[in-house]
Protein backbone atom coordinates (compact mmCIF):
# COMPACT_ATOMS: atom_id res chain seq x y z
CA UNK A 1 0.00 0.00 0.00
CA UNK A 2 2.76 2.39 0.97
CA UNK A 3 3.98 2.39 -2.62
CA UNK A 4 0.64 3.46 -4.09
CA UNK A 5 0.73 7.12 -5.05
CA UNK A 6 -1.73 9.40 -6.73
CA UNK A 7 -0.34 10.32 -10.16
CA UNK A 8 -0.31 13.97 -9.15
CA UNK A 9 2.72 16.23 -9.41
CA UNK A 10 3.00 19.77 -8.06
CA UNK A 11 4.64 22.06 -10.61
CA UNK A 12 6.00 25.57 -10.24
CA UNK A 13 3.70 28.63 -10.38
CA UNK A 14 0.90 26.99 -8.42
CA UNK A 15 0.19 24.41 -11.12
CA UNK A 16 -0.63 20.74 -10.68
CA UNK A 17 -0.20 17.95 -13.16
CA UNK A 18 -2.15 14.70 -13.27
CA UNK A 19 -0.65 11.89 -15.33
CA UNK A 20 -3.39 9.96 -17.07
CA UNK A 21 -2.75 6.54 -18.52
CA UNK A 22 -4.56 5.86 -21.79
CA UNK A 23 -4.42 2.16 -21.02
CA UNK A 24 -6.95 2.90 -18.28
CA UNK A 25 -8.95 5.85 -19.60
CA UNK A 26 -10.15 6.81 -23.08
CA UNK A 27 -9.68 10.25 -24.66
CA UNK A 28 -13.43 10.99 -24.45
CA UNK A 29 -13.42 10.17 -20.75
CA UNK A 30 -10.51 12.50 -20.07
CA UNK A 31 -12.22 15.35 -21.96
CA UNK A 32 -15.55 14.78 -20.20
CA UNK A 33 -13.78 14.89 -16.83
CA UNK A 34 -11.87 18.06 -17.70
CA UNK A 35 -15.14 19.73 -18.76
CA UNK A 36 -16.47 19.50 -15.23
CA UNK A 37 -13.51 21.44 -13.80
CA UNK A 38 -12.93 23.92 -16.57
CA UNK A 39 -14.97 26.72 -14.97
CA UNK A 40 -12.67 26.71 -11.97
CA UNK A 41 -9.25 26.27 -13.55
CA UNK A 42 -7.33 26.60 -16.77
CA UNK A 43 -6.70 23.06 -17.90
CA UNK A 44 -4.30 21.92 -20.53
CA UNK A 45 -3.54 18.43 -21.82
CA UNK A 46 -0.34 17.34 -23.44
CA UNK A 47 0.88 13.94 -24.59
CA UNK A 48 3.93 12.81 -22.64
CA UNK A 49 7.09 13.33 -24.70
CA UNK A 50 8.49 9.91 -23.76
CA UNK A 51 5.36 7.79 -23.65
CA UNK A 52 2.46 8.35 -26.09
CA UNK A 53 0.21 6.30 -23.81
CA UNK A 54 0.38 8.94 -21.10
CA UNK A 55 -1.20 12.35 -21.17
CA UNK A 56 -0.31 15.10 -18.73
CA UNK A 57 -3.31 17.15 -17.62
CA UNK A 58 -2.13 20.45 -16.18
CA UNK A 59 -4.32 22.52 -13.84
CA UNK A 60 -3.60 26.21 -13.44
CA UNK A 61 -5.35 28.68 -11.10
CA UNK A 62 -8.06 30.82 -12.62
CA UNK A 63 -9.69 33.88 -11.03
CA UNK A 64 -9.41 33.42 -7.27
CA UNK A 65 -9.61 29.64 -7.29
CA UNK A 66 -6.52 28.27 -5.64
CA UNK A 67 -5.61 24.85 -6.84
CA UNK A 68 -4.84 22.18 -4.28
CA UNK A 69 -3.86 18.55 -4.43
CA UNK A 70 -7.38 17.66 -3.28
CA UNK A 71 -8.86 19.12 -6.44
CA UNK A 72 -6.68 16.94 -8.59
CA UNK A 73 -7.65 13.91 -6.50
CA UNK A 74 -11.30 14.77 -7.12
CA UNK A 75 -10.40 14.84 -10.78
CA UNK A 76 -9.00 11.31 -10.44
CA UNK A 77 -12.34 10.17 -8.95
CA UNK A 78 -14.19 11.89 -11.77
CA UNK A 79 -12.05 9.96 -14.26
CA UNK A 80 -13.15 6.71 -12.64
CA UNK A 81 -16.85 7.65 -12.76
CA UNK A 82 -16.62 8.84 -16.34
CA UNK A 83 -14.78 5.70 -17.43
CA UNK A 84 -17.41 3.58 -15.71
CA UNK A 85 -20.12 5.50 -17.56
CA UNK A 86 -18.23 4.91 -20.78
CA UNK A 87 -17.94 1.17 -20.05
CA UNK A 88 -21.57 0.59 -19.13
CA UNK A 89 -22.67 2.72 -22.07
CA UNK A 90 -20.76 0.40 -24.34
CA UNK A 91 -22.93 -2.42 -22.96
CA UNK A 92 -26.30 -0.72 -23.33
CA UNK A 93 -25.89 2.24 -25.70
CA UNK A 94 -27.42 0.24 -28.54
CA UNK A 95 -30.37 -0.68 -26.31
CA UNK A 96 -31.00 3.00 -25.61
CA UNK A 97 -31.08 3.63 -29.37
CA UNK A 98 -33.52 0.74 -29.81
CA UNK A 99 -35.84 2.15 -27.12
CA UNK A 100 -35.90 5.61 -28.67
CA UNK A 101 -36.37 4.25 -32.17
CA UNK A 102 -39.21 1.99 -31.06
CA UNK A 103 -40.85 4.78 -29.01
CA UNK A 104 -40.96 7.22 -31.92
CA UNK A 105 -41.87 4.70 -34.59
CA UNK A 106 -45.19 5.61 -36.27
CA UNK A 107 -47.83 3.37 -34.68
CA UNK A 108 -49.13 2.01 -37.99
CA UNK A 109 -45.71 0.93 -39.29
CA UNK A 110 -45.61 -2.10 -36.98
CA UNK B 1 -22.54 -12.01 -16.49
CA UNK B 2 -25.96 -13.60 -15.95
CA UNK B 3 -27.84 -10.43 -16.77
CA UNK B 4 -27.95 -7.64 -19.32
CA UNK B 5 -27.51 -4.07 -18.14
CA UNK B 6 -30.24 -1.76 -19.42
CA UNK B 7 -29.64 1.96 -20.02
CA UNK B 8 -29.16 3.88 -16.78
CA UNK B 9 -27.32 6.91 -15.42
CA UNK B 10 -25.61 7.10 -12.05
CA UNK B 11 -24.06 9.50 -9.58
CA UNK B 12 -22.49 9.18 -6.14
CA UNK B 13 -25.46 10.28 -4.01
CA UNK B 14 -23.60 10.45 -0.68
CA UNK B 15 -20.51 8.85 0.85
CA UNK B 16 -22.01 5.38 0.95
CA UNK B 17 -24.52 5.18 -1.89
CA UNK B 18 -24.99 5.60 -5.60
CA UNK B 19 -28.24 6.74 -7.19
CA UNK B 20 -29.22 5.10 -10.47
CA UNK B 21 -32.00 6.31 -12.75
CA UNK B 22 -33.20 5.03 -16.08
CA UNK B 23 -34.63 6.62 -19.21
CA UNK B 24 -38.21 6.54 -17.96
CA UNK B 25 -37.51 7.94 -14.51
CA UNK B 26 -37.30 4.75 -12.39
CA UNK B 27 -34.65 4.98 -9.68
CA UNK B 28 -32.81 2.91 -7.11
CA UNK B 29 -30.17 3.57 -4.45
CA UNK B 30 -27.32 1.08 -4.23
CA UNK B 31 -24.62 0.79 -1.58
CA UNK B 32 -21.21 1.56 -3.09
CA UNK B 33 -20.10 -2.05 -2.89
CA UNK B 34 -23.35 -3.35 -4.44
CA UNK B 35 -23.06 -0.81 -7.22
CA UNK B 36 -19.60 -1.98 -8.19
CA UNK B 37 -20.64 -5.63 -8.00
CA UNK B 38 -23.66 -4.78 -10.12
CA UNK B 39 -21.74 -3.13 -12.95
CA UNK B 40 -19.17 -5.92 -12.82
CA UNK B 41 -21.96 -8.44 -13.43
CA UNK B 42 -21.46 -10.10 -10.04
CA UNK B 43 -24.91 -9.82 -8.47
CA UNK B 44 -26.73 -13.12 -7.95
CA UNK B 45 -29.76 -13.01 -10.25
CA UNK B 46 -31.80 -14.86 -7.59
CA UNK B 47 -31.06 -12.31 -4.86
CA UNK B 48 -33.56 -9.75 -3.52
CA UNK B 49 -31.15 -7.03 -4.58
CA UNK B 50 -31.27 -8.17 -8.19
CA UNK B 51 -35.07 -8.47 -8.12
CA UNK B 52 -35.20 -4.84 -6.97
CA UNK B 53 -32.90 -3.73 -9.77
CA UNK B 54 -34.78 -5.79 -12.33
CA UNK B 55 -38.15 -4.41 -11.19
CA UNK B 56 -36.80 -0.93 -11.98
CA UNK B 57 -35.81 -2.12 -15.46
CA UNK B 58 -32.16 -1.28 -14.92
CA UNK B 59 -31.05 -4.82 -15.75
CA UNK B 60 -32.78 -7.90 -17.06
CA UNK B 61 -32.47 -11.65 -17.47
CA UNK B 62 -35.30 -11.65 -20.04
CA UNK B 63 -35.06 -11.29 -23.79
CA UNK B 64 -33.84 -7.77 -24.47
CA UNK B 65 -36.40 -7.19 -27.25
CA UNK B 66 -39.27 -7.70 -24.79
CA UNK B 67 -37.86 -5.24 -22.27
CA UNK B 68 -37.10 -2.74 -25.04
CA UNK B 69 -40.70 -2.88 -26.10
CA UNK B 70 -41.92 -2.17 -22.55
CA UNK B 71 -39.43 0.64 -22.00
CA UNK B 72 -40.28 2.14 -25.38
CA UNK B 73 -43.97 2.26 -24.44
CA UNK B 74 -43.12 4.02 -21.19
CA UNK B 75 -40.73 6.40 -22.95
CA UNK B 76 -43.36 7.18 -25.53
CA UNK B 77 -45.85 7.95 -22.74
CA UNK B 78 -43.35 10.22 -20.97
CA UNK B 79 -42.75 12.13 -24.18
CA UNK B 80 -46.37 12.15 -25.31
CA UNK B 81 -46.60 15.89 -24.73
CA UNK B 82 -44.63 16.23 -27.98
CA UNK B 83 -47.39 14.62 -30.00
CA UNK B 84 -49.81 17.54 -29.87
CA UNK B 85 -47.34 20.34 -30.61
CA UNK B 86 -48.00 23.91 -29.39
CA UNK B 87 -50.93 24.15 -27.01
CA UNK B 88 -50.06 27.18 -24.86
CA UNK B 89 -50.50 30.43 -26.78
CA UNK B 90 -49.68 33.56 -24.79
CA UNK B 91 -51.01 36.82 -26.18
CA UNK B 92 -49.99 40.35 -25.21
CA UNK B 93 -52.91 42.68 -25.99
CA UNK B 94 -51.05 45.69 -24.62
CA UNK B 95 -47.96 46.71 -22.69
CA UNK B 96 -49.95 49.14 -20.55
CA UNK B 97 -49.86 48.48 -16.83
CA UNK B 98 -50.76 50.23 -13.57
CA UNK B 99 -48.04 48.53 -11.52
CA UNK B 100 -44.35 49.24 -11.28
CA UNK B 101 -42.97 45.93 -10.03
CA UNK B 102 -39.33 46.14 -9.03
CA UNK B 103 -38.48 43.11 -11.18
CA UNK B 104 -40.67 44.08 -14.14
CA UNK B 105 -39.42 42.34 -17.26
CA UNK B 106 -41.26 44.17 -20.00
CA UNK B 107 -40.97 47.74 -21.21
CA UNK B 108 -44.37 48.55 -19.71
CA UNK B 109 -46.35 51.62 -20.78
CA UNK B 110 -48.37 53.96 -18.64
CA UNK B 111 -52.11 53.50 -18.66
CA UNK B 112 -52.73 56.42 -21.02
CA UNK B 113 -49.97 55.51 -23.48
CA UNK B 114 -51.57 53.52 -26.31
CA UNK B 115 -48.41 53.16 -28.39
CA UNK B 116 -48.13 49.45 -27.60
CA UNK B 117 -51.76 48.38 -27.99
CA UNK B 118 -52.68 45.54 -30.32
CA UNK B 119 -54.80 46.31 -33.38
CA UNK B 120 -57.85 44.25 -34.28
CA UNK B 121 -56.22 43.10 -37.52
CA UNK B 122 -53.21 41.77 -35.63
CA UNK B 123 -55.49 40.09 -33.08
CA UNK B 124 -57.43 38.42 -35.89
CA UNK B 125 -54.23 37.14 -37.50
CA UNK B 126 -53.00 35.85 -34.15
CA UNK B 127 -56.16 33.85 -33.58
CA UNK B 128 -55.94 32.52 -37.13
CA UNK B 129 -52.35 31.41 -36.49
CA UNK B 130 -53.24 29.85 -33.15
CA UNK B 131 -55.91 27.69 -34.72
CA UNK B 132 -53.48 26.32 -37.27
CA UNK B 133 -51.71 24.51 -34.44
CA UNK B 134 -52.39 20.77 -34.71
CA UNK B 135 -52.93 20.56 -30.95
CA UNK B 136 -56.41 19.35 -29.94
CA UNK B 137 -56.14 21.55 -26.82
CA UNK B 138 -55.57 25.26 -27.08
CA UNK B 139 -54.94 27.48 -24.09
CA UNK B 140 -54.87 31.22 -24.74
CA UNK B 141 -53.18 33.08 -21.92
CA UNK B 142 -53.33 36.87 -21.79
CA UNK B 143 -50.11 38.49 -20.63
CA UNK B 144 -49.00 42.08 -20.49
CA UNK B 145 -48.45 44.74 -19.32
CA UNK B 146 -51.64 44.03 -17.49
CA UNK B 147 -54.20 42.81 -20.02
CA UNK B 148 -57.04 44.23 -17.94
CA UNK B 149 -55.89 47.71 -19.06
CA UNK B 150 -57.18 46.79 -22.53
CA UNK B 151 -60.09 44.59 -21.61
CA UNK B 152 -61.89 45.35 -24.88
CA UNK B 153 -59.06 43.66 -26.78
CA UNK B 154 -59.15 40.69 -24.41
CA UNK B 155 -62.88 40.35 -25.15
CA UNK B 156 -62.28 40.68 -28.88
CA UNK B 157 -59.70 37.86 -28.85
CA UNK B 158 -61.85 35.59 -26.68
CA UNK B 159 -64.81 36.01 -28.98
CA UNK B 160 -62.76 35.65 -32.14
CA UNK B 161 -61.26 32.43 -30.77
CA UNK B 162 -64.65 31.08 -29.77
CA UNK B 163 -65.91 31.84 -33.27
CA UNK B 164 -62.99 30.04 -34.92
CA UNK B 165 -63.49 27.14 -32.57
CA UNK B 166 -67.05 26.59 -33.73
CA UNK B 167 -65.39 25.08 -36.80
CA UNK B 168 -62.21 23.66 -35.27
CA UNK B 169 -63.86 22.09 -32.22
CA UNK B 170 -60.75 22.01 -30.03
CA UNK B 171 -60.64 22.00 -26.27
CA UNK B 172 -60.31 25.76 -25.72
CA UNK B 173 -59.26 27.41 -22.45
CA UNK B 174 -58.50 30.98 -21.49
CA UNK B 175 -56.39 32.45 -18.70
CA UNK B 176 -55.83 36.10 -17.90
CA UNK B 177 -52.71 37.10 -15.95
CA UNK B 178 -53.51 40.23 -13.99
CA UNK B 179 -52.73 42.01 -10.74
CA UNK B 180 -56.54 42.04 -10.14
CA UNK B 181 -56.66 45.69 -9.17
CA UNK B 182 -58.49 46.93 -12.28
CA UNK B 183 -61.05 44.14 -12.42
CA UNK B 184 -64.64 45.08 -11.62
CA UNK B 185 -67.73 42.91 -11.21
CA UNK B 186 -68.79 43.32 -14.83
CA UNK B 187 -65.40 42.17 -16.10
CA UNK B 188 -65.32 39.22 -13.74
CA UNK B 189 -68.80 38.14 -14.80
CA UNK B 190 -67.63 38.28 -18.42
CA UNK B 191 -64.56 36.16 -17.59
CA UNK B 192 -66.71 33.66 -15.75
CA UNK B 193 -69.16 33.44 -18.65
CA UNK B 194 -66.31 32.69 -21.03
CA UNK B 195 -64.59 30.37 -18.60
CA UNK B 196 -61.44 32.51 -18.51
CA UNK B 197 -59.47 31.57 -15.41
CA UNK B 198 -57.53 34.19 -13.51
CA UNK B 199 -53.84 33.95 -12.73
CA UNK B 200 -52.45 36.58 -10.45
CA UNK B 201 -49.29 37.43 -8.55
CA UNK B 202 -48.93 37.37 -4.81
CA UNK B 203 -45.49 37.89 -3.34
CA UNK B 204 -46.38 37.53 0.33
CA UNK B 205 -47.63 39.61 3.25
CA UNK B 206 -48.64 43.21 2.69
CA UNK B 207 -45.28 44.94 3.21
CA UNK B 208 -43.44 42.48 0.97
CA UNK B 209 -46.09 42.41 -1.74
CA UNK B 210 -46.21 46.21 -1.80
CA UNK B 211 -42.41 46.44 -1.89
CA UNK B 212 -42.10 44.02 -4.80
CA UNK B 213 -45.20 45.07 -6.68
CA UNK B 214 -46.10 48.71 -5.92
CA UNK B 215 -48.85 50.37 -7.93
CA UNK B 216 -47.86 53.40 -9.99
CA UNK B 217 -50.40 55.47 -8.06
CA UNK B 218 -48.62 55.59 -4.72
CA UNK B 219 -51.83 56.59 -2.94
CA UNK B 220 -53.30 53.14 -3.58
CA UNK B 221 -52.77 50.17 -1.32
CA UNK B 222 -52.02 47.29 -3.69
CA UNK B 223 -52.38 44.49 -1.19
CA UNK B 224 -55.68 45.79 0.21
CA UNK B 225 -57.21 46.14 -3.27
CA UNK B 226 -55.86 42.70 -4.18
CA UNK B 227 -57.53 41.10 -1.17
CA UNK B 228 -60.84 42.89 -1.75
CA UNK B 229 -60.94 41.95 -5.43
CA UNK B 230 -59.92 38.37 -4.77
CA UNK B 231 -62.98 37.87 -2.55
CA UNK B 232 -65.19 39.61 -5.12
CA UNK B 233 -63.90 37.23 -7.83
CA UNK B 234 -64.42 34.16 -5.67
CA UNK B 235 -67.91 35.33 -4.71
CA UNK B 236 -68.91 35.74 -8.36
CA UNK B 237 -67.39 32.44 -9.45
CA UNK B 238 -68.68 30.63 -6.41
CA UNK B 239 -65.40 28.85 -5.73
CA UNK B 240 -61.74 29.39 -4.91
CA UNK B 241 -60.33 27.52 -7.89
CA UNK B 242 -61.04 30.27 -10.42
CA UNK B 243 -57.95 32.23 -9.35
CA UNK B 244 -54.44 30.94 -8.81
CA UNK B 245 -51.42 32.95 -7.74
CA UNK B 246 -47.72 32.99 -8.57
CA UNK B 247 -44.95 34.34 -6.37
CA UNK B 248 -41.60 35.73 -7.40
CA UNK B 249 -38.67 35.81 -5.03
CA UNK B 250 -36.84 39.12 -4.84
CA UNK B 251 -33.96 39.87 -2.49
CA UNK B 252 -36.56 41.15 -0.04
CA UNK B 253 -38.33 37.78 0.00
CA UNK B 254 -35.29 35.85 1.26
CA UNK B 255 -35.66 34.67 4.84
CA UNK B 256 -39.43 35.18 4.64
CA UNK B 257 -40.71 32.05 2.89
CA UNK B 258 -42.70 30.92 5.95
CA UNK B 259 -44.53 34.25 6.08
CA UNK B 260 -45.17 34.08 2.33
CA UNK B 261 -46.61 30.58 2.64
CA UNK B 262 -48.73 31.64 5.63
CA UNK B 263 -50.14 34.49 3.56
CA UNK B 264 -51.13 32.08 0.79
CA UNK B 265 -52.86 29.85 3.34
CA UNK B 266 -54.60 32.84 4.97
CA UNK B 267 -55.96 33.96 1.61
CA UNK B 268 -57.38 30.52 0.87
CA UNK B 269 -54.89 29.27 -1.71
CA UNK B 270 -53.97 25.60 -1.46
CA UNK B 271 -50.76 25.74 -3.46
CA UNK B 272 -47.74 27.90 -4.16
CA UNK B 273 -44.98 27.73 -6.76
CA UNK B 274 -41.81 28.98 -5.10
CA UNK B 275 -40.14 30.77 -8.01
CA UNK B 276 -36.74 32.34 -8.24
CA UNK B 277 -36.20 35.56 -10.11
CA UNK B 278 -35.30 35.09 -13.73
CA UNK B 279 -32.46 37.09 -15.22
CA UNK B 280 -34.29 38.89 -18.00
CA UNK B 281 -35.46 42.45 -18.40
CA UNK B 282 -35.03 44.92 -15.61
CA UNK B 283 -34.03 42.17 -13.26
CA UNK B 284 -30.71 41.85 -15.06
CA UNK B 285 -30.11 45.61 -15.22
CA UNK B 286 -30.87 46.06 -11.55
CA UNK B 287 -29.29 42.82 -10.45
CA UNK B 288 -27.51 44.40 -7.52
CA UNK B 289 -30.71 45.79 -6.10
CA UNK B 290 -33.07 42.85 -6.30
CA UNK B 291 -31.19 39.71 -7.34
CA UNK B 292 -29.27 37.21 -5.19
CA UNK B 293 -27.03 34.18 -5.58
CA UNK B 294 -29.01 31.11 -6.64
CA UNK B 295 -27.62 29.27 -3.60
CA UNK B 296 -29.63 31.63 -1.37
CA UNK B 297 -32.81 30.75 -3.23
CA UNK B 298 -32.07 27.03 -2.92
CA UNK B 299 -31.63 27.30 0.86
CA UNK B 300 -34.86 29.28 1.17
CA UNK B 301 -36.65 26.83 -1.07
CA UNK B 302 -35.65 23.87 1.10
CA UNK B 303 -36.81 25.66 4.26
CA UNK B 304 -40.06 26.59 2.52
CA UNK B 305 -40.64 23.02 1.40
CA UNK B 306 -39.95 21.68 4.91
CA UNK B 307 -42.43 24.18 6.29
CA UNK B 308 -45.07 23.15 3.75
CA UNK B 309 -44.53 19.48 4.67
CA UNK B 310 -45.03 20.43 8.34
CA UNK B 311 -48.27 22.25 7.47
CA UNK B 312 -49.51 19.15 5.67
CA UNK B 313 -48.55 16.97 8.62
CA UNK B 314 -50.69 19.20 10.81
CA UNK B 315 -53.66 18.70 8.50
CA UNK B 316 -53.51 21.66 6.06
CA UNK B 317 -53.49 20.36 2.50
CA UNK B 318 -51.07 22.66 0.71
CA UNK B 319 -48.93 21.89 -2.36
CA UNK B 320 -45.57 23.25 -3.50
CA UNK B 321 -45.96 23.30 -7.28
CA UNK B 322 -42.35 22.77 -8.39
CA UNK B 323 -41.86 19.81 -6.05
CA UNK B 324 -45.19 18.35 -7.21
CA UNK B 325 -44.08 18.59 -10.85
CA UNK B 326 -40.75 16.90 -10.16
CA UNK B 327 -42.31 14.23 -7.94
CA UNK B 328 -44.77 13.37 -10.67
CA UNK B 329 -41.77 12.78 -12.93
CA UNK B 330 -39.94 10.79 -10.27
CA UNK B 331 -42.82 8.67 -8.99
CA UNK B 332 -45.25 8.16 -11.86
CA UNK B 333 -45.06 7.02 -15.48
CA UNK B 334 -47.18 9.94 -16.66
CA UNK B 335 -46.24 12.73 -19.04
CA UNK B 336 -45.80 16.15 -17.51
CA UNK B 337 -45.73 19.15 -19.76
CA UNK B 338 -44.00 22.15 -18.28
CA UNK B 339 -42.78 24.60 -20.88
CA UNK B 340 -39.85 25.81 -18.79
CA UNK B 341 -38.45 22.38 -17.91
CA UNK B 342 -38.85 19.69 -20.50
CA UNK B 343 -36.77 17.90 -23.09
CA UNK B 344 -36.86 18.78 -25.91
CA UNK B 345 -37.42 22.28 -24.54
CA UNK B 346 -40.99 23.55 -24.72
CA UNK B 347 -40.03 26.77 -26.50
CA UNK B 348 -42.18 27.18 -29.62
CA UNK B 349 -43.30 23.55 -29.66
CA UNK B 350 -45.26 23.58 -26.39
CA UNK B 351 -45.72 27.30 -25.76
CA UNK B 352 -45.34 30.46 -27.77
CA UNK B 353 -46.01 34.16 -27.27
CA UNK B 354 -47.59 36.72 -29.61
CA UNK B 355 -46.55 40.29 -28.86
CA UNK B 356 -48.85 43.31 -29.26
CA UNK B 357 -47.41 44.04 -32.73
CA UNK B 358 -47.89 40.45 -33.97
CA UNK B 359 -44.29 39.34 -33.45
CA UNK B 360 -44.04 35.70 -32.46
CA UNK B 361 -41.42 34.62 -29.91
CA UNK B 362 -40.65 31.12 -28.70
CA UNK B 363 -41.22 32.08 -25.06
CA UNK B 364 -41.99 34.99 -22.79
CA UNK B 365 -38.30 35.25 -21.94
CA UNK B 366 -37.49 35.49 -25.65
CA UNK B 367 -39.89 38.42 -25.88
CA UNK B 368 -38.10 40.07 -22.98
CA UNK B 369 -34.76 39.66 -24.74
CA UNK B 370 -36.26 41.44 -27.74
CA UNK B 371 -36.91 44.49 -25.56
CA UNK B 372 -33.15 44.71 -25.34
CA UNK B 373 -32.74 44.41 -29.09
CA UNK B 374 -31.94 40.71 -29.14
CA UNK B 375 -34.33 39.22 -31.72
CA UNK B 376 -32.68 35.84 -31.99
CA UNK B 377 -35.75 33.93 -30.83
CA UNK B 378 -38.33 35.78 -32.95
CA UNK B 379 -40.05 33.29 -35.24
CA UNK B 380 -41.71 35.94 -37.39
CA UNK B 381 -44.83 38.08 -37.40
CA UNK B 382 -48.42 36.95 -37.87
CA UNK B 383 -49.02 39.88 -40.23
CA UNK B 384 -46.19 38.83 -42.53
CA UNK B 385 -45.38 35.15 -42.12
CA UNK B 386 -47.30 31.94 -42.60
CA UNK B 387 -47.78 29.35 -39.88
CA UNK B 388 -45.44 26.99 -41.73
CA UNK B 389 -42.72 29.61 -42.03
CA UNK B 390 -42.81 30.28 -38.31
CA UNK B 391 -43.48 26.87 -36.79
CA UNK B 392 -41.73 24.65 -39.31
CA UNK B 393 -38.95 27.05 -40.20
CA UNK B 394 -35.23 26.55 -39.99
CA UNK B 395 -34.95 28.69 -36.82
CA UNK B 396 -37.30 26.61 -34.68
CA UNK B 397 -35.69 23.41 -35.93
CA UNK B 398 -32.28 24.78 -34.98
CA UNK B 399 -33.45 25.87 -31.54
CA UNK B 400 -35.07 22.55 -30.71
CA UNK B 401 -32.14 20.49 -31.90
CA UNK B 402 -29.99 22.41 -29.38
CA UNK B 403 -32.42 21.81 -26.58
CA UNK B 404 -32.54 18.11 -25.72
CA UNK B 405 -31.01 17.24 -22.36
CA UNK B 406 -30.52 13.71 -23.71
CA UNK B 407 -27.57 15.04 -25.70
CA UNK B 408 -26.41 18.30 -24.09
CA UNK B 409 -22.90 18.31 -22.59
CA UNK B 410 -23.02 17.19 -18.93
CA UNK B 411 -26.77 16.55 -19.10
CA UNK B 412 -26.07 13.53 -21.25
CA UNK B 413 -24.85 11.54 -18.28
CA UNK B 414 -26.57 13.41 -15.46
CA UNK B 415 -28.50 11.13 -13.16
CA UNK B 416 -31.31 13.72 -12.92
CA UNK B 417 -31.74 14.01 -16.68
CA UNK B 418 -35.06 12.06 -16.85
CA UNK B 419 -36.67 14.70 -14.61
CA UNK B 420 -35.01 17.79 -16.02
CA UNK B 421 -35.27 19.98 -19.10
CA UNK B 422 -33.44 22.40 -21.34
CA UNK B 423 -33.92 26.12 -21.75
CA UNK B 424 -32.01 27.46 -24.78
CA UNK B 425 -33.38 30.98 -24.29
CA UNK B 426 -32.11 31.20 -20.76
CA UNK B 427 -28.79 29.68 -21.77
CA UNK B 428 -28.42 32.31 -24.46
CA UNK B 429 -29.38 35.12 -22.11
CA UNK B 430 -27.14 33.99 -19.25
CA UNK B 431 -24.28 32.24 -20.98
CA UNK B 432 -24.19 33.53 -24.53
CA UNK B 433 -25.27 30.45 -26.50
CA UNK B 434 -28.14 27.99 -26.63
CA UNK B 435 -26.14 25.04 -25.34
CA UNK B 436 -24.92 26.73 -22.16
CA UNK B 437 -22.24 25.55 -19.78
CA UNK B 438 -23.67 23.34 -17.06
CA UNK B 439 -21.00 23.66 -14.34
CA UNK B 440 -21.87 27.35 -13.91
CA UNK B 441 -25.47 27.27 -15.07
CA UNK B 442 -27.82 28.66 -12.41
CA UNK B 443 -30.87 26.85 -13.70
CA UNK B 444 -28.93 23.58 -13.56
CA UNK B 445 -27.71 24.30 -10.03
CA UNK B 446 -31.22 25.02 -8.85
CA UNK B 447 -32.84 22.00 -10.50
CA UNK B 448 -30.08 19.65 -9.43
CA UNK B 449 -30.19 20.78 -5.80
CA UNK B 450 -33.95 20.60 -5.57
CA UNK B 451 -34.19 17.15 -7.17
CA UNK B 452 -31.37 15.97 -4.90
CA UNK B 453 -33.29 17.27 -1.89
CA UNK B 454 -36.49 15.54 -2.98
CA UNK B 455 -34.55 12.29 -3.31
CA UNK B 456 -33.17 12.81 0.20
CA UNK B 457 -36.70 13.19 1.48
CA UNK B 458 -37.95 10.13 -0.41
CA UNK B 459 -34.96 8.14 0.80
CA UNK B 460 -35.96 8.72 4.42
CA UNK B 461 -38.83 6.29 3.82
CA UNK B 462 -40.94 8.40 6.16
CA UNK B 463 -44.52 7.15 5.60
CA UNK B 464 -45.93 10.56 6.50
CA UNK B 465 -43.78 12.42 3.95
CA UNK B 466 -44.55 9.81 1.31
CA UNK B 467 -48.27 10.11 1.99
CA UNK B 468 -48.05 13.90 1.61
CA UNK B 469 -46.07 13.67 -1.63
CA UNK B 470 -48.53 11.20 -3.13
CA UNK B 471 -51.46 13.41 -2.08
CA UNK B 472 -49.90 16.17 -4.20
CA UNK B 473 -49.96 14.01 -7.30
CA UNK B 474 -53.66 13.30 -7.39
S1 LIG C 1 -29.49 20.82 -16.54
FE1 LIG C 1 -28.21 20.08 -14.86
S2 LIG C 1 -29.62 18.89 -13.55
FE2 LIG C 1 -30.59 19.12 -15.56
S3 LIG C 1 -29.99 17.29 -16.73
FE3 LIG C 1 -28.53 18.92 -17.22
S4 LIG C 1 -26.83 18.58 -15.79
FE4 LIG C 1 -28.61 17.47 -14.97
Amino acid sequence: MANIKFPVVKLDNNKFQVIVDFNLYTKEVVTASIYKFSHLFYIHQQTDADNPNLVNVIFESKDDNTITEDITKQFCNELIDQQLRHNVNAQFGHIRDMIVEEAFKPVNSK
Amino acid sequence: MGYQLLPFRFERFNDTEYLLTNEVGEYIFLQNEDFHRFVDGKIDTHSDLFYDIESKQIATTDKVEDVVSMLATKFRTKKSILRDFTSLHMVVPTLRCNSSCIYCQVARKNRDDHSADMTKQTAKNIVKTIFQSPSPCIKIEFQGGDPSTDFEMVKYIIEEAEWQNLFKKKELDFVICTNLTLLNEKMVKYLKKHNCMISTSLDGPKDLHDTNRPLQDKELDHHAIFEKHLSMIRRIWGNNDCASALMTTSKYSLGRFKEIIDEYVRLGFNSIFLRSLNPYGFAKQYKEKIAYPIEDFIENYKEGLDYIIELNKKGTFFVEGFAALLLRRMLTPFATGFVDLQSPAGVGIAGVIYDYDGSVYVSDEARMMARFKNYYFRLGNVNENSYQEMFNGELLHRIISSACTECLPACVDCVFQPYCGADPVRNMSEQGDMIGFRPTNEMCKKTKSIIHYLFELLHKHDPEINRIFWSWLN
